[in-house]
């Protein structure tokens, strides 16, 4: 064997590790015989859906699996002396010593980490104190670490973690981890919860860091295309066992077919839309994984030998392993749609949105006031957080309007309103030109019903977990629309027609889905159940609040798929809020829709879907490009450099005068920070940015405020 | 998936269904949900089984019991006849001759028609007062929270001793509202706190987003949730009801016109049950019927929140 060789240059080495779990129901194996080489100084992804086992190989890899839970094979660990170590032979002591000196761990819930009564400095006094450090030393560290993430160490020390946003939040728990210098850094999720743009930055900063501080990082996702950039190599896991090694610089390395499936059902900017295809079938339990080749069920490769046989993990070229008997083929069957697509725009439901307006908002406020209610408020004035600042939107008739922004722009706030289940402070909504909150109130002059314009406006939440009431079965829940406002059906009727609408969902039996509770259903399925409820009502306008950002991403494309076939056949318009500008485009690039940007409160650009992707105006919308990767950009374990100077969004209570988006923007001069950009009108593509303006506009004059972004300066020059 | 195998006709907005429902489909349906699916649920945990099995004991020996049952009076047997020495007195006899046995179970009804009374009035106050607070937010919201407050501040026994030497009540409905009084506060206040966060889930703006009636989405999207904590509050308002009308009358504050079993304590304590050894029969009976009442309530109430949760009655249908 050549381990010997190669040896010399892995800090980490799992030999056949498995890790199983009793059940009543059998042995349940999370992971499956699992052997892999991590090399010191690399960054390498480990990537899968949830229930792929990711997670289970991070606690293996730290000898942390839960009880009841037990892990054989072999976990060792080169120190820098060049001893080798066996993590799982390791008494408490040890590992205790081993976790955070040698390895850190970053997990995706930083709240739950943090000890929500203790400042962030107890937090990283506490850790040294345990770890026998010298603390003023530790300290000093600390404060580095922390510029180096992009915070300021006095002001982040001297908070309770409640009160950091989630960006902020993780990259003070990748600090605290880097605290005691350790040399590998395993992140399980790290970003999952946050805006896309956050987790590009943080990436971004975290490729300085690895290279700052010699780190070895086991990043841990299930968003392949997020950590292309920034890892060297690339393992894939599905059904509990790595499918595949392969260098990330180039996405066409990869030889597996699950790998391909994977990457061609990912929504991006540039793959033509016919060509996503999502996976069929679903993943195995981990009671029965099915012989041979774990994926051969819903592999279009598959032959008998493949269901005999598990292939095993052989190396097909440097740092190249794969586990799949015919993955010479796989690039004839199995083409990146990528490669293959001619970059041309896909087919759209043209022509089928009419000229009247079904919703019109007219310079929509919403101002919420804060109350800590304490005693002390009743001495200041209320803060007032500007959630939705002064914004037009018009949706006809079968449109579709994506709303994409970071968290905390307003977006959803701007959503509700939209559909009136949100009151705005200023401004008016009015549905086929009756205002409804007026009509609500019993003042309106139109001749429509409250009842009326309720029905129009329905919704679909984020969370598939909360949208369904847990005590009621999908039949009864789905039994509420029909009674609103269908009250000539009986029950039977009712029956009839939500079972028809359950198998038009692609739930079939539908009677068998009927019959179930929401927790007997997946997320994709409870939001599938949902979105017929919301289609129930016969609606004009739903409102799809990030409705796909909870599921997996093979997923996404199903459903959204879904929401543009019955769109077709009901004649509903979208308005979709995403803080995916991939998603926002897949949904309202099909359908001949329209992307907006928002930006703490405002939108910022505006113009068809297509021409907001591949040509983006403003400087955020051109961040937020940045931030969904190109799939096929093929530099080498590099994130580039991100377009934006700050990477936390402002506080919008007091939001920055002049143009809002000065302080993180990179073209941003003098003139930005005092006059207000307005979204110029007239034609299809609106932006509100001084640099759409003519040549003679004050601003070309003016002196750039900074142009440093970020991962710009952290690199070598302060160490 | 494939988007033309879903065709317009498919399209289920005009779908009329052709069968008919009976209306004993209906009851089918109906007892599958509130008898046959509870009873499964309940076989298979033996402490719900034996719970049950005590409460119903009860409730059979309150309602037909005294209907088998001859009035016992004075001098129907010797005087302390003891417990199992002849079998037309098992249990014994009193100081009068009365049959301890006969007693008890003429005891039995307005005891239990005290707790019910009782239970019913906690929760019904508790749960509509807490629940309306919750979901309404505002002006009524602290209102109703301020007399919650209230009744939780009082204190329960005075007022109670206060209320029953000037109302002196008589009948057991009444009592049992009495003892109740002030009972409901911490459910009440329990309940809005859950409901405040309840009313943040995204089922319920859903809802009113379908204009569902308030009413409506309290009572099928907000109280089912509650169900298993409103149900173990019931249970447990019904012992603390069962505790203190013993206790009251024990202590003489409540008037009797019936005789029960606190009636039955008092007799016996002021008797001399407690230190005489021929009379202990006398005053041990009627504990251990109140003990074993309550032990079967307690049972119950640990097995309500199966009965309400969604995971275990899909495996019971
Ligand atoms: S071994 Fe066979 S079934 Fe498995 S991935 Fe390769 S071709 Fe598909
Ligand atoms: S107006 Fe100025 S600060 Fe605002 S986006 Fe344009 S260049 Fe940037």
């Amino acid at each position: 064997m050549s381990q010997q060789v190669v040896a010399q240059e892995n800090i980490l080495e799992l030999r056949d590790v498995t890790v199983s779990f009793g059940m009543n129901r059998g042995v349940s194996k999370v992971l499956d015989d699992v052997s892999i080489d991590i090399h010191r100084g690399e960054i390498l992804g480990v990537v899968g859906e949830s229930g792929s086992g990711k997670s289970m190989l991070a606690s293996a890899l730290l000898d942390a699996v839960v009880d009841p839970g037990t892990v054989d094979g072999e976990v060792s660990y080169r120190t820098d002396s060049g001893e080798t170590v066996d993590i799982l032979d390791l008494e408490d002591e040890e590992l205790r010593q081993l976790r955070w000196e040698e390895i850190a761990m970053v997990f995706q819930g930083a709240m739950s980490f943090f000890n929500p009564t203790m400042k962030i400095r107890g937090h990283f006094l506490e850790t040294l104190k345990a770890h026998d450090q010298d603390v003023d030393e530790g300290m000093e560290h600390a404060r580095e670490l922390l510029t180096d993430l992009h915070l300021e160490p006095d002001r982040v020390f001297d908070t309770f973690p409640h009160e950091l946003s989630g960006g902020m939040k993780q990259r003070a728990l990748i600090a605290l981890s880097l605290i005691l210098e350790p040399n590998v850094l395993v992140m399980d999720e790290p970003t999952a919860a946050l805006d896309l743009l956050m987790q590009r930055s943080i990436l971004t900063l975290l490729d300085d860091l690895q290279e700052k501080y010699d780190l070895t990082i086991v990043f841990i996702t299930h968003d392949l295309p997020l950590v292309k950039d920034l890892c060297d190599r690339i393992a894939v896991m599905y059904a509990f066992d790595v499918m595949e090694v392969f260098p990330a610089g180039d996405l066409s390395n990869s030889t597996h077919p699950y790998t391909r499936s994977l990457l061609n059902a990912v929504p991006n900017l540039t793959t033509s839309l016919d060509e996503l295809r999502s996976i069929e079938g679903s993943a195995p339990d981990p009671v029965d994984i099915p012989s041979g080749c774990s994926y051969h069920p819903r592999c279009p490769l598959s032959t008998p030998e493949c269901e005999q046989e598990d292939p095993p993990l052989e190396e097909i070229a440097p740092d190249q392993e794969v586990a799949c008997w015919h993955h010479e083929k796989v690039d004839e069957e199995l083409p990146l749609a990528l490669e293959t697509s001619d970059g041309g725009s896909a087919e759209v439901y043209e022509g089928n949105q009419s000229d009247e307006p079904v919703v019109v908002m007219d310079d929509i406020e919403v101002h919420f006031e804060t109350d800590d209610g304490g005693l002390l408020s009743l001495f200041d004035d209320p803060e007032i957080v500007r959630a939705v600042d002064g914004v037009d939107l018009e949706i006809y008739e079968n449109d579709v309007v994506a709303i994409v922004g970071e968290s905390g722009c307003g977006k959803t706030t701007f959503g509700k309103t939209a559909v009136g289940l949100q009151e705005p402070t200023g401004g008016s909504v009015r549905y086929r030109g009756q205002d409804i909150w007026e009509t609500k109130r019993g003042e309106g002059t139109g001749d429509r019903s409250y009842d009326e314009i309720r029905r129009a406006l329905q919704i679909i939440h984020q969370d598939p977990g909360s949208s369904l009431n847990p005590n009621r079965k999908v039949s009864s829940i789905l039994q509420v629309p029909m009674k609103s406002w269908q009250s000539d059906l009986d029950v039977e009727d009712r029956k009839a027609r939500l079972l028809a609408m359950l198998e038009a969902a692609g739930m079939s039996p539908p009677e068998d889905y009927a019959d179930r509770y929401p927790h007997q259903l997946s997320g994709g399925e409870k939001q599938r159940v949902a979105l017929i409820r919301a289609l129930l009502m016969n609606p004009d306008l739903i409102l799809a609040d990030e409705a796909v950002s909870a599921l997996d991403v093979s997923m996404r494309v199903d459903m959204m798929d879904l929401m543009l076939t019955l769109q077709d056949l009901f004649d509903t318009s979208y308005l979709f809020i995403s803080h995916n500008l991939t998603n926002a485009r897949y949904l309202a690039g099909r359908a001949g829709g329209r992307i907006a940007v928002m930006y703490l409160g405002e939108i910022i650009e505006i113009g068809p879907a297509e021409e907001i992707v591949q040509n983006p105006q403003h400087p955020y919308t051109q961040a937020l490009h940045w931030s969904t990767t190109d799939l096929d950009s093929n530099s080498e374990g590099e994130a580039d450099e991100s377009p934006i100077r700050a990477i936390d969004v402002p506080d919008p209570i007091d939001p920055p005068s002049g143009c809002r988006f000065h302080p993180r923007c990179p073209e941003a001069r003098e003139v930005c920070a005092t006059e207000k950009p307005s979204l110029d009108s007239g034609t299809d593509h609106c932006t509100a940015c001084f640099r759409e303006y003519s040549e003679d506009h004050p601003y070309w004059d003016s002196e750039p405020l900074g142009e440093e972004t970020i991962g710009a300066h952290v690199g070598g020059e302060s160490s | 998936m494939s988007d033309a195998s879903i065709e317009n006709e498919d399209i289920p907005l005009e779908v009329v269904s052709d069968v008919d429902q009976t209306w004993q489909d209906t009851v089918r349906s109906l007892v599958n949900a509130y008898v046959l699916v509870p009873g499964r649920i309940m076989i298979t945990d033996y402490r719900a089984l034996l719970g049950f099995g005590i409460v119903f004991g009860y409730l059979f020996v309150g309602t037909v019991g005294v209907w088998l049952m001859e009035p016992t009076t004075m001098w129907d047997g010797d005087r302390l006849v003891q417990s199992f020495e002849t079998m037309a007195h098992p249990l014994g006899t009193d100081p009068q001759g009365r049959d301890i046995l006969t007693l008890l179970v003429y005891g039995t009804r307005p005891i239990l028609l005290m707790m019910l009374s009782g239970g019913l009035f906690i929760i019904t106050i508790g749960t509509a007062i807490g629940t309306v607070a919750g979901f309404s937010r505002g002006r009524l919201d602290q209102i109703l929270s301020m007399i919650t407050d209230v009744a939780l501040t009082i204190p329960g026994l005075p007022l109670v001793i206060v209320l029953a030497v000037t109302l002196n009540p008589e009948s057991p409905v009444l009592i049992g509202i009495l003892l109740a009084i002030n009972g409901w506060g911490g459910l009440a206040r329990n309940l809005r706190s859950q409901v405040l966060s309840i009313r943040e889930e995204d089922y319920v703006e859903a809802a009113k987003a379908m204009n569902v009636s308030t009413g409506n989405v309290l009572l099928k999207d907000v109280l089912p949730n509650m169900m298993p904590y409103i149900l173990y509050n019931f249970m447990s308002s019904m012992r603390g009801v069962l505790f203190a009308s013993v206790g009251l009358y024990y202590l003489g504050v409540l008037p009797y016109s019936q005789e029960n079993w606190g009636v039955l304590l008092e007799q016996a304590y002021s008797g001399g049950a407690l230190t005489t050894w021929s009379m202990f029969h006398w005053i041990f009976w009627p504990i251990v019927a109140v003990v074993i009442l309550s032990i079967g309530l307690i049972l119950l109430s640990q097995s309500t929140d199966k009965l309400f949760n969604p995971r275990v009655r899909a495996r019971h249908e």
